[in-house]
């Protein structure tokens, strides 16, 4: 009998792992995986996820078999057997856990140590995260050391010869070493399929290493809530071959450095496309106003157009427009350097004249 | 209700003579005439207290609006409503020397429905308060969740707009753990456990009618953010997040206050009532585990609750006093705050499912006929969490940017918190096994529990592991966990112990059938809501997103379409609720043949639980033991398998 019953249980139990084994196998799980970092935490996920099938197997038949073997008829009156435990039972629920949770602590550590590890040759790139927006830096390979706390960008000195971008743009296969803070509240920097995570602080650097396996687009996500916006909060991760990557970077330097782009190369930098529609520049954000009717805005502000579009970059909740609420733009963008502002108010009054017109 | 012998009342505890007639004491007596009146003169005397001050500090402007809500609105009125409903009238009685008697019992009891909305020392009076506010802040915190998931159901911005939608979930967040899972069990343990463990009442009969009048404070305070600018950071309120929101962010900070400082006056209760008010021969080692479960809440609250209560003055001195404890720019630490927060915050997982694990031990040990497998092991399991507990804090902040070296010992605690859960859950199948298992609706509730909390605690294990929680942490795979170990685990809980004492409590019966189609259409409502959170979670949706974009749309929809079933669910429960309380048939004294003490008296218990104290002589679940007693009462053997059946 008692023997009957374990054998039940025991095919039960390999029933429910099947299916479990199928939800975890059929169903789409982890995302592509793109980054050496991505193989160390799949490692992991697959290692939990097997024992974690094994032990819900195990629970879960035993209580189904429990409660379709041992139930009671309406009227029945009985007691079950007066079982108060057995030490040798409880002995073993105690210690194989805990090797199991060894196994995976271990597992783990050693995985985060790997992931954590930053290599000698990695690429430096700052991140600045702000309502809503995200800023990648390159800073020149000979910018002096920073210290724990500031960005190599940060440095006045250095600021100038800073490659800016709106996209993050990384050649494959090569360790990029992130260093990142907010400007604001707290951000939180993902890519999916490179499976590394870490928060931006304000007045704090935090790190994050990755090395891209695959070359393609991906996105890059701000994770910890952040304000109204913060699901537009997102930029595009661009893995490119080196040769590629080089190509890139000659070519967005060019642009930073002057010409007629110089405004809207501010206004991609500066992920003011993630909140605003301006079709000059292919933006199609809804936070905030639609810069296409900055001309409408202004004359309901009763102000003149280029006075109202500086006013309202460097001193934003100065005049709101009607629909949308105060204090959601970044005060930041006053802090921008002042031919990077010209650029962009002139810029702005361009196309959104234009937009106008049409 | 509880009943009544009258005339014994009448004797023994007659109330002091009224010292008013007529609309006088209609006006100035306790009750809510004198708390509709002394409300807003407190918040008047509240905003005077800011303007003076102001305007002694020559400050400008001298009416500003965010110290006035905080002391006016917030801090004084509430006291004021307090006041007039006569919470402190036995102590200010006492304070300003006019006769008082210890042994008042005026507030005891309730003999009408009426009783129920005045402050009552009576324990099962406040229990019922406790459970029946709780379930109507359940309720408003369920609709949220269904605006919530109205908005997801299709990408884009349909039903709100983007701060409106934060809204939403900080609020639904905030009702869910502050108004609802913490107090409910506060208010279950607060009718039996006293019952349970044999004695009269609680220890402080009017500290826990005060702990309860604060709870609608605390709700209506969150609910009212609503009315202003609102409270839209998350229930978690990060800074500096928090400290950009329009104003409606300090009623947050205060009702968390006003529900934390409920919460430990009710611990403090607990702890006192178990250590001193256990009947004779009522060990520790002979209490019932809901006993025990209560009593290691306790401990965790009392140690607990203080530091959210000190991160969320923090965050609010902040903002109207302009102190640093936050402040980048002037040298304030915000990583500070999550610390803080957190070191509050992981315990209170453990409040709000420790008394749940109570209340699971004692379903299953009545419902399979046998004693709990490992009773020791099951109350030391409770010790060992709550020592774990306070070692695991920095688990939430693995992605947070602090330092790094503390991550693999965090994970360490975190994993081996795993340990004892499963030793509970590996002693309650143990116990089903080999028993004779009624399935009722609270039993069923009780093995959808520990089904759900085990899927609730593996997808623990995987945020646990260190690199794994840096992909999933912020995503929709942290909301399934904790819907799994919140709903799925305390939910079910909660709902098993409302049937499972709801004829205590009434002296009637639920209906049964309807009782079983409540919990399968929430079972299965449940599973398609939350399970596909895990793996678009896992496939990359962030949480806290208003729109997640077209990506995760048919996921959404799903999910959506089911969390409105699983709503829908909730009217059934509140429909047998309402309907059996009134119309119910009546039922014995102990229509589950239990043989902790709750069960043997009448139902609903007099008026002092017990004519007599009993005589604790033996365990408390020794189902098919012969002979076996639990206690001895009146110098009767009730209690005993032979006269639990005779007594029907």
């Amino acid at each position: 009998m008692r023997r009957g019953a374990i054998v039940r249980v025991v095919v039960l139990g390999v029933v429910l792992g099947l299916g479990a084994t199928a939800v975890a196998i059929l169903i789409p799980w982890l995302p592509d995986s793109a980054s050496d970092q991505a193989e160390e935490v799949d490692f992991v996920f697959w290692f939990v996820t097997a024992i974690c099938i094994a032990v819900f197997s195990v629970v879960a038949s035993i209580a189904v078999y429990s409660v379709l073997k041992f139930r009671a008829p309406p009227d029945d009156d009985a007691d079950g057997l007066p079982i108060h435990g057995h030490t040798g039972i409880e002995i073993a629920w105690t210690v194989v856990p805990f090797i199991l949770v060894s196994a995976m602590g271990l597992v783990s550590a050693v995985a985060l140590a790997r992931n954590e590890k930053v290599p000698d040759d990695a690429m430096v790139v700052n991140v600045v995260g702000r309502q809503f927006a995200w800023q990648f830096m390159y800073p020149p390979a000979n910018a002096p050391d920073p210290g724990e706390d500031t960005l190599e960008c940060d440095n006045q000195s250095v600021r100038a010869r800073c490659l800016t971008s709106g996209q993050l743009h990384l050649p494959l296969r090569v360790p990029v070493h992130l260093r990142m803070r907010a400007d604001d509240v707290i951000h939180s920097f993902w890519v999916p399929e490179f499976r590394q995570k870490q928060d931006l602080l304000p007045g704090e650097v935090t790190t994050l290493v990755i090395t891209p396996t695959k070359v393609g687009q991906y996105e890059v996500l701000c994770t910890e809530l952040c304000g109204l916006g913060h699901s537009t909060m997102r930029a595009a991760a661009i893995v490119t071959s080196p040769a590629d990557f080089a190509k890139w970077k000659a070519e967005a330097g060019k642009q930073t450095s002057g010409g007629g782009n110089a405004g809207q190369a501010v206004f991609t930098q500066n992920g003011c496309s993630s909140c605003h529609t301006l079709k000059e520049a292919k933006a199609t954000g809804t936070t905030g106003p639609d810069l296409d009717k900055l001309p409408q805005e202004a004359q309901e502000a009763g102000k003149p157009l280029e006075a109202f579009v500086r006013e309202s970059i460097v001193s934003p909740d100065a005049y709101v427009q009607k629909g949308y609420p105060a204090g959601v733009m970044p005060k930041t963008y006053a802090n921008l350097p002042k031919e990077q502002l010209d650029a962009l108010v002139q810029y702005l009054v361009r196309s959104s004249r234009g937009g106008g017109s049409r | 209700m509880t009943q009544v012998d009258t005339e014994h009342a009448a004797h023994q505890y007659a109330p002091p003579a009224p010292q008013r007639t007529g609309w006088r004491r209609w006006l100035f007596g306790a009750g809510w005439p004198r708390a509709i009146w002394m409300t807003p003169l407190f918040f008047c005397i509240g905003t005077g207290i800011v303007v003076f001050f102001r305007w002694l500090g020559g400050y400008d402007p001298i009416w500003d609006s965010e110290p006035i809500v905080v002391v006016g609105a917030l801090t004084a009125a509430p006291i004021g409503f307090l006041a007039g409903l006569g919470a402190f009238d036995y102590w200010l009685y006492y304070l300003s020397g006019r006769p008082t008697r210890a042994e008042d019992h005026s507030g005891h009891g309730a003999r009408y429905w009426t009783d129920y909305f005045r402050v009552n020392t009576d324990h099962k009076v406040i229990g019922v308060q406790y459970v029946s506010t709780t379930i109507f802040f359940f309720l408003a915190g369920g609709l949220l969740a269904m605006l919530v998931r109205a908005e997801l159901a299709k990408p884009g911005m349909q039903v709100s707009d983007t701060q409106t939608y934060n809204q939403f979930f900080s609020v639904h967040a905030s009702l869910m753990i502050f108004l609802f899972v913490i107090p409910a069990f506060a208010g279950l343990a607060n009718y039996v456990l006293p019952l349970m463990i044999g004695a009269p009442d609680m220890a402080f009969p009017r500290l826990n009618a005060l702990s309860y009048w604060l709870l609608p404070i605390a709700g209506v305070m969150m609910l009212s953010s609503f009315l202003v600018p609102g409270f839209a950071a998350g229930w978690t309120n990060y800074v500096p997040l928090s400290d950009t929101q329009p104003y409606g962010n300090v009623f947050f900070s205060m009702a968390v206050q006003w529900a934390g400082a409920s919460s430990i006056m009710t611990a403090l209760n607990f702890l006192v009532t178990i250590i001193t008010m256990r009947a004779p021969g009522m060990t520790f080692w002979r209490m019932p585990l809901l006993v025990w479960a209560n009593f290691t809440t306790s401990l965790l609250v009392v140690l607990a609750t203080p530091f959210i209560a000190g991160s969320q003055f923090f965050v609010m001195f902040d903002r109207v006093l302009h102190t640093n404890f936050f402040h980048v720019a002037d040298g304030g630490y915000p990583l500070g705050y999550q610390h803080i927060f957190w070191f509050y915050s992981h315990p209170a997982v453990y409040i709000m499912i420790l008394p749940g694990f109570g209340i699971i031990s004692e379903v299953i040990s009545t419902f399979s006929r046998k004693p709990i497998f490992g009773y020791r092991l099951m109350a030391l399991s409770l010790v060992a969490i709550l020592i774990l507990g306070f070692s695991v804090w920095a688990h939430h902040m693995f992605v947070s940017g602090m330092a790094n070296w503390l991550r693999v010992p965090m994970m360490i605690t975190t994993l081996l918190i795993a340990v004892p859960t499963g030793i509970k859950v590996f002693s309650w199948l143990a116990t089903t096994w080999g028993g004779r298992i009624h399935v009722t609706t609270p039993m069923l509730w009780a093995m959808g529990f520990v089904t759900m909390f085990v899927i609730g605690g593996l997808s623990g294990i995987f945020l646990g592991a260190v690199p794994i929680d840096i992909h999933v942490s912020d995503t929709y795979f942290i909301v399934a966990h904790i819907h799994y170990v919140l709903l799925g685990g305390s939910l079910f809980t909660i709902f098993a112990g409302i049937y499972y004492w709801f004829p205590k409590m009434t002296g009637r019966m639920y209906n049964e059938r309807l009782g079983k189609l409540h919990f399968w259409v929430t079972f299965v409502a449940f599973n398609i809501t939350f399970f596909p959170m895990h793996i678009i979670g896992v496939q990359g949706a962030p949480r806290r997103y208003a729109d997640l974009g077209a990506e995760y749309a048919n996921w959404n929809l799903v999910i959506s379409i089911a969390s409105f079933f699983l709503g829908a669910s909730f009217i059934v429960f509140v429909y047998n609720m309402v309907v059996s309380w009134i119309r119910g048939p009546l039922t014995t004294a102990n229509p589950w043949h239990a043989r902790t003490l709750e069960w043997q008296v009448s139902s609903p218990p007099p008026i002092f639980n017990f004519d007599e104290i009993p005589q604790v002589v033996g365990n408390p679940y020794e189902y098919g033991v012969p002979g076996a007693r639990h206690a001895v009462m009146n110098g009767d053997r009730v209690g005993d398998p032979e006269n639990v059946r005779a007594g029907e």
